[in-house]
């Protein structure tokens, strides 16, 4: 049902590397000694918190973030240099390696020394010359944004990488937004130069202008998003904080590498140097000047002095390489100072390039200098980042001990998700200490996502039985972890399902939840083959649902177990974890469900009236519509039930056109008292009614759980209470008898206010070459798919196709493209919004009266909607 | 009748209402006075069965549709018994009209009862009790046939392979001659008799003749409407096939397809019982043996679970009774086993049955599609104890399947708190003021705890506290648009 494949390019060498490294945590690495060697020097470095660097490396997927990874981790001597761009140390499970895609957000600790004459260039405070870069590397398919998220959470820094042909993507600028808004600093990598220079012939000024162009654009993301607090987050090539390279051949540079190499030849300064291998700046040959004009003084055109200083040599090595020009090659290798074994040289072609690059360039050194130099230290970073971080006062005991990093404050500690240990059932809690130190055996209150300051929900006491450093999928013990680092620890995964904070101060609110950019909307039911087993799959989508940032799990009203991922892989990727980990036994899953949102389209044409069983108790209601803008920003939170109710009200009438006594009176929101739906009273004069309102809030939520047309979730409706007549008897108006009534009225009023549905629908963003926009039309349109926006990539033949496509139509979407496209296009799916279906329910033969009365029969209800007079009762 | 279990509740005004739907096409016809009557209601049995045990005070119980019959029947009686022997009708039953109202025949002292119409057959406890089902018609030699050929079509059918016969009581008196006439068609069906008088009995005895727990009957034969007695009939036998016969249509249905769904959903009640932390016990039935037995039972369970539990008898059940009760977060229905399975919509907290919440509190749920309604099944079903966890943590959240995240049970009756440490540990303790301004702690009050949290917490006086209220003018007009209205209508 649910496919995936990736293109071939790139997945060749694969079957050649299938070293078979132990993925489990109970295997250890081939070389221990280096590992404990490693573990004693990270752990030194982690009380010098100035001296560290927590980064995430994120992109678009296939963009090369685990190739390029590879380079530094063979920097830091995990990995053999050849290994590098194949290996792809940080996809671990046997699955990312099959597909070449990363599906779990991996971390690595890594201890590096700078070259002393560099530290200078360093801006923030340092302590020596060693550095602990924490490396986590995640995944770039928009189905796994979630753990991308989590990734950003604990570092402060991002490598962002971009693709040289194919420039900006969506999920390239989703991820930067997110990093943004998290107030996580970004430098940025141009890979996957080799492919421009190799496939698509430029000559170096077209390269030149494609760089800019995409630095450009990633400089536009930026400043859209800016956060003051961050300062100036935009990238400059001048300054270092962008590098180019291509991590499947190792290489990689920064402007002030080349400007280090050019100030000693010409004896220049370096910074002076540096400024000029960027932008305008043209080096005459002849007279020795520099100019800002690209021509010389005889009209002559002149050379770009990046492309003179920089792609020139690089462009020669590839043709000498590429075209076997022996003795220019060697020529060269004396000219740079490249020093290869006699067993390297004999090599030839694309084997020999990577050789001679990876020597001439290497990309670890380009990476440590943008990482350690542009990055933040933990230090720098939680000065502004605890703002966004923690919920509480900024004065208080833990905020101070976040903004300073003091391993001495009471220790604060963010867990961002849960990795599976090797021990079945069992997770590591991974996370970054933000304040304090967390050591084994220390006491802490564990609080969940729900807990609230002085409260008792979601809140234990328990202690840390182990601190473990997490090197991929290996751990390593560690006696304590100060504040500024990422720590896995044990003993708390039974407290907490996915995320929470780990405080040892009783004050402390919580660390901020972390939002995620997309959200389980398709959901299938599993159910296991065999009867006994049901246990097996209980327990297992219990770890399922721990293990993934994202994914769902719970029972319907049918008894179906429901699964629901971010979308078809994220989904497939899950089962096949239950099926083959989690719950081990062999499974049944249906076909995708699509969930739907009941809503109305107008206002009740009448007033709804229904009466309590008794007869005594009459509740008068009208349906609206909230309006889209409304309900969005509900969902979003940015108006919500626990603002205070005047600000509320003032928000609603300045932005939403609300009456303000109307706004002041909202009872309450809907379902899970947090929904897109509002109770609003705009009664006059009834007298009792404080008494009910607790019954018809209890009411509300009843309804707008369960829709009147299927039983779906409401969706921006605004209910309007007219009026209610009560028994002047308390005993006659109890919550017994109004809270089914409210039930009844709200169904009543939905069905006299042209009841609808909405569906989800999923933004598409296609990249194909011009061959194949033909397969992409006419696949999207056979989907009810609506294209917005075709772009053709400058200097490539790619084109970029953004479309609408309903969710429900979007099952098998990927293989039909790639089967109508012969593999050439490649498209990445995100909701996007839910859409108001044009027919009716109640309309009969309509398409979506066929939809409800699927669902209906699918819940086991009565295949017919109820009629009117179900809910509507006569005066 | 259909799940919706609408026989249970009813509104007053339906029972108005419904008079005449509810004359069975197979009983109006019956005139008092014929022979066809007589024999209907066996009134000759009834009279010779009474006269055997020698009572004193006859109870006659007709459930609301042969209401309209009871006074023939009832001067019938009356002239062919001795008239020292008294003969009463009572009036609606508090529960089900299948169960036998022994508290309603005790308020006459009367030491029998006459059951007529449908019987759930629950084993009364306290009389003794004559069952009238009213002898329907049956083409035996049509159903036995039509049987036959429907499962011969699906499955081979030799002596060895076991086929029960089960029949609704209205065809109790001629399950017999159906056995015998499937017999000779080859199907060695086994029946076993519905008992027409029961003694009272304290004792662990089943109520329906079980079928031997060791051994499930690849194929059950069930003769009778659709009824909440076929219903129970496949879930407790969700391993069988279940072949019914309607006499009506003369056509034979495969029933045990909607068996599964039917499973799943209570599977789903069963998980929000995991959730739930207060638990009401209603009491649904006041005549079925052992049900106090099984009431104190599921009391000492909840209290072990550390779950609170309130027993509350309402009489039939409806949504707007059970809805005044918004603390309790499910409840346990203890009735006969026919009432027992309430699968509707309308209500706010899903009611399960005592099997289910026994489910419900094992620490790992199980579901094997084995199913008991029957009490004493109940009381005798083995409990699964989960030692290896114990030493668990106990306050340790649970995954709730109803929301897919995780749940931090309240404790409720924990190890008595230390007065000290009250405040600090126990969540549930809420500190009331009493009148004349002393402190009570109530400690584990479920209810109390849901008082504190509403918004409206009953009248207070407030005196001096508020500024007097402004008279305000109220809506003037009808609803389909009142005056100052202007959103809509125009």
């Amino acid at each position: 049902m649910l496919s995936f494949k990736r293109k071939e390019s790139n997945s060749l060498s694969q079957n050649l590397f299938k070293l078979q490294i132990p993925f489990r945590a109970s295997e250890q690495f081939q070389s221990t000694e280096l590992m404990v060697f490693l573990s004693e020097q990270i752990r030194a470095l982690m009380d010098k918190p100035n001296n560290i660097r927590n980064m995430s490396v994120i992109a678009h997927v296939d963009h090369g973030k685990s190739t390029l990874t590879d380079s530094l981790i063979s920097k830091a001597g995990i990995i053999a240099a050849e290994d590098v761009g194949v290996k792809r140390i940080t996809d671990s499970r046997e699955d990312e390696k099959e597909r070449g895609i990363t599906i779990k957000s991996t971390a690595i600790s890594m201890y590096f020394e700078v070259d002393k004459d560099e530290l200078s260039a360093i801006k923030q405070k340092t302590q020596g010359n060693g550095f602990l870069i924490n490396l986590i590397d995640s995944p770039g398919h928009v189905d796994f944004s979630s753990e991308v998220t989590a990734a950003l959470r604990v570092t402060d820094g991002a490598l962002v990488v971009v693709d040289t042909v194919e420039g900006v993507c969506t999920q390239t600028e989703t991820v930067l937004r997110q990093a943004l808004t998290e107030r996580i600093k970004p430098v940025v990598i141009i890979n996957k130069v080799d492919r421009a220079l190799l496939e698509l012939q430029v000559t170096k000024e077209d390269l030149y202008q494609s760089f800019q162009r995409t630095i450009e654009s990633v400089n536009v993301i930026i400043s859209t998003y800016n956060e003051p607090a961050l300062g100036d987050a935009q990238v400059y090539p001048d300054q270092g904080t962008v590098a180019f390279g291509a991590g499947i051949q190792g290489w990689a540079f920064t402007l002030r590498q080349f400007a280090a190499r050019y100030a000693k030849k010409f004896g220049v300064d370096k910074e002076k140097m540096l400024s000029k291998l960027w932008g305008d700046n043209f080096f005459n040959p002849t007279t020795r000047k520099w100019t800002t004009q690209p021509i010389d003084g005889d009209g002559k055109p002149l050379e770009r002095a990046f492309n003179m200083f920089i792609l020139d040599p690089i462009f020669r090595i590839f043709d000498a390489t590429i075209h076997s020009k022996t003795d220019s090659i060697d020529q060269m290798l004396e000219k740079l100072d490249i020093k290869l074994s006699a067993n390297e040289r004999e090599a030839s072609g694309k084997p020999l390039l990577k050789t001679i690059m990876r020597k001439f360039l290497p990309a670890g050194d380009a990476l440590l200098e943008m990482i350690v130099v542009h990055l933040p230290s933990p230090v720098t970073a939680q000065r502004y980042r605890v703002e966004t971080l923690y919920e509480g006062p900024m004065d208080d005991e833990c905020a101070v001990g976040i903004r300073d990093c003091d391993p001495k404050a009471p220790l604060m500690l963010y867990v961002s998700k849960m990795v599976p240990a090797s021990d079945k059932g069992r997770f590591y809690a991974f996370g970054r200490v933000f304040s304090g130190t967390a050591r084994a055996g220390l006491s802490v209150r564990i609080q969940g996502p729900n807990y609230v300051p002085g409260g008792k929900t979601d809140l234990f006491l328990k202690s840390i039985q182990r601190t473990v450093l997490m090197m991929g999928r290996y751990i390593e013990p560690i006696d304590s972890c100060p504040a500024g680092n990422i720590v896995g620890l044990v003993g708390i995964d039974q407290f907490l399902l996915k995320s929470g904070t780990i405080t040892t101060s009783e004050t402390a609110h919580n660390l901020k939840v972390m939002k995620f950019s997309v959200s389980p909307v398709v959901q299938v039911a599993v159910e296991v083959k065999n009867a006994l087993d049901l246990p097996k799959l209980v327990e297992g989508l219990k770890r399922l649902s721990k293990s993934d940032p994202c994914v769902q799990a719970w029972i319907s009203e049918t008894g179906e177990h429901i699964v629901a991922g971010a979308g078809e892989l994220h989904l497939e990727i899950c089962l096949k974890d239950l099926e083959e980990d989690h719950a081990a036994v062999p499974l049944k899953v249906s076909a995708p469900i699509v969930p739907y949102r009941e809503t109305v389209k107008t206002e009740s044409s009448i007033v709804a009236l229904s009466k309590s069983q008794n007869k005594h108790n009459r509740i008068y209601m009208k349906a609206m519509p909230l309006g889209e803008e409304l309900t969005n920003a509900i969902e979003e939170g940015k108006v919500n039930p626990r603002d205070d109710f005047k600000a509320r009200a003032r928000i609603l009438a300045d932005e939403y056109g609300w009456d303000v006594t109307d706004a002041r009176k909202i009872w309450c929101f809907g379902p899970g008292t947090t929904g897109p739906n509002l109770l609003v009273d705009v009664t006059k004069g009834v007298q009792y009614l404080n008494e009910i309102k607790d019954s018809c809030i209890a009411g509300l939520q009843w309804a707008t759980k369960d829709g009147v047309c299927c039983e779906e979730n409401m969706r921006g409706v605004r209910f309007n209470i007219m009026d209610v007549t009560l028994h002047a008897d308390a005993i006659h108006r109890g919550g017994g008898q109004i809270m089914p009534t409210v039930r009844r009225v709200c169904y009543a009023a939905c069905l006299l206010a042209n009841p609808g549905l909405q569906e989800p629908i999923y933004m598409v963003e296609i990249q194909c070459p011009e061959t194949a926009i033909g397969g992409v039309y006419s696949c999207l349109s056979k989907r009810r798919g609506q294209v917005f926006s075709e772009e053709q990539r400058p200097g490539t033949p790619m084109f970029t196709v953004k479309a609408y496509l309903p969710v429900a139509e979007s099952f098998g979407f990927n293989g039909e493209l790639r089967a109508h496209t012969a593999g050439q296009a490649f498209a990445q799916t995100v909701l996007d919004h839910w859409e108001v279906m044009a027919e009716s329910p109640l309309e009969k033969g309509s398409r979506v009266e066929e939809i409800v009365t699927k669902i209906r029969v699918r819940k086991g209800l009565k295949p017919e909607i109820p009629s009117l007079d179900t809910y509507y009762d006569k005066l | 009748m259909s799940s919706e279990g609408t026989s249970f509740y009813s509104q007053g005004e339906e029972a108005i209402t419904r008079k005449i739907e509810l004359q069975d096409a197979n009983t109006c016809s019956l005139l008092p006075g014929t022979t066809q009557f007589t024999e209907y209601f066996e009134l000759s049995w009834t009279i010779s069965q009474i006269k055997e045990g020698d009572s004193k005070r006859i109870a006659l119980q007709f459930p609301d549709e042969l209401l309209q019959y009871s006074v023939p029947i009832f001067q019938t009686l009356k002239r062919d018994l001795r008239p020292g022997q008294e003969v009463y009708i009572l009036a609606d039953t508090s529960y089900g009209s299948c169960c036998v109202d022994e508290v309603a025949a005790q308020h006459v002292d009367a030491d029998l009862i006459v059951h007529y119409g449908h019987a759930c057959m629950s084993h009364p406890c306290r009389l003794p009790v004559i069952y009238v089902f009213g002898r329907q018609y049956l083409d035996i030699e049509a159903c036995a046939q039509n049987l036959v050929d429907s499962i011969s079509k699906d499955q081979i059918v030799d002596k060895s392979t076991q086929v029960v016969l089960k029949v609704d009581v209205i065809y109790a008196h001629c399950a017999e001659d159906v056995r015998d006439a499937l017999a000779a068609k080859g199907v060695q069906a086994t029946y076993s008799p519905i008992p027409r008088r029961l003694e009272p009995t304290t004792q662990t005895i089943t109520s329906l003749p079980e079928l031997e727990k060791s051994e499930i009957p690849p194929i059950i034969l069930y003769v009778g409407p659709e009824s909440l007695h076929l219903t129970n009939l496949l879930i407790t036998h969700s391993f069988s096939t279940v072949y019914r016969y309607d006499a009506s249509t003369q056509g034979v249905i495969v029933e045990s397809a909607k068996t599964n769904k039917m499973l799943m959903r209570r599977y789903t009640a069963v998980q929000k019982a995991r959730d739930a932390d207060v638990i009401g016990i209603l009491v649904g039935t006041l005549g079925v043996a052992s049900y106090l037995p099984l009431i104190t039972h599921i009391r000492a369970t909840l209290k072990k679970a550390q779950k609170k539990s309130y027993t509350i008898s309402v009489g039939k059940l409806n949504p707007a009774k059970l809805a005044n009760f918004m603390e309790i977060e499910c409840f346990v229905l203890v009735a006969c086993p026919e009432n027992s399975i309430i699968d509707s919509k309308e209500f706010l907290r899903p009611i399960v049955t005592p099997y289910e919440l026994q489910i419900s509190l094992q620490a790992e749920p199980t579901w094997s599609g084995r199913y008991v309604l029957d009490f004493n099944g109940l009381l005798n079903e083995p409990i699964q104890q989960d030692e290896s966890n114990s030493d668990d943590d106990t306050d340790k959240p649970v995954f709730s399947f109803m929301t897919g995240t995780y749940r931090h049970a309240k404790k409720y009756g924990a190890a008595t708190p230390d007065i000290d440490t009250l405040t600090s540990s126990d969540s549930t303790s809420v500190v009331i003021r009493s009148q004349d301004n002393t402190v009570a702690r109530l400690a584990d009050s479920a209810a109390a705890d849901f008082l504190s949290a509403r918004s409206y917490q009953g009248l207070e006086m407030r005196l001096g506290e508020d500024a007097p209220g402004v008279l305000e003018q109220g809506r003037s007009g009808i609803a389909r648009g009142y005056q100052d209205d202007h959103s809509g209508g125009e």
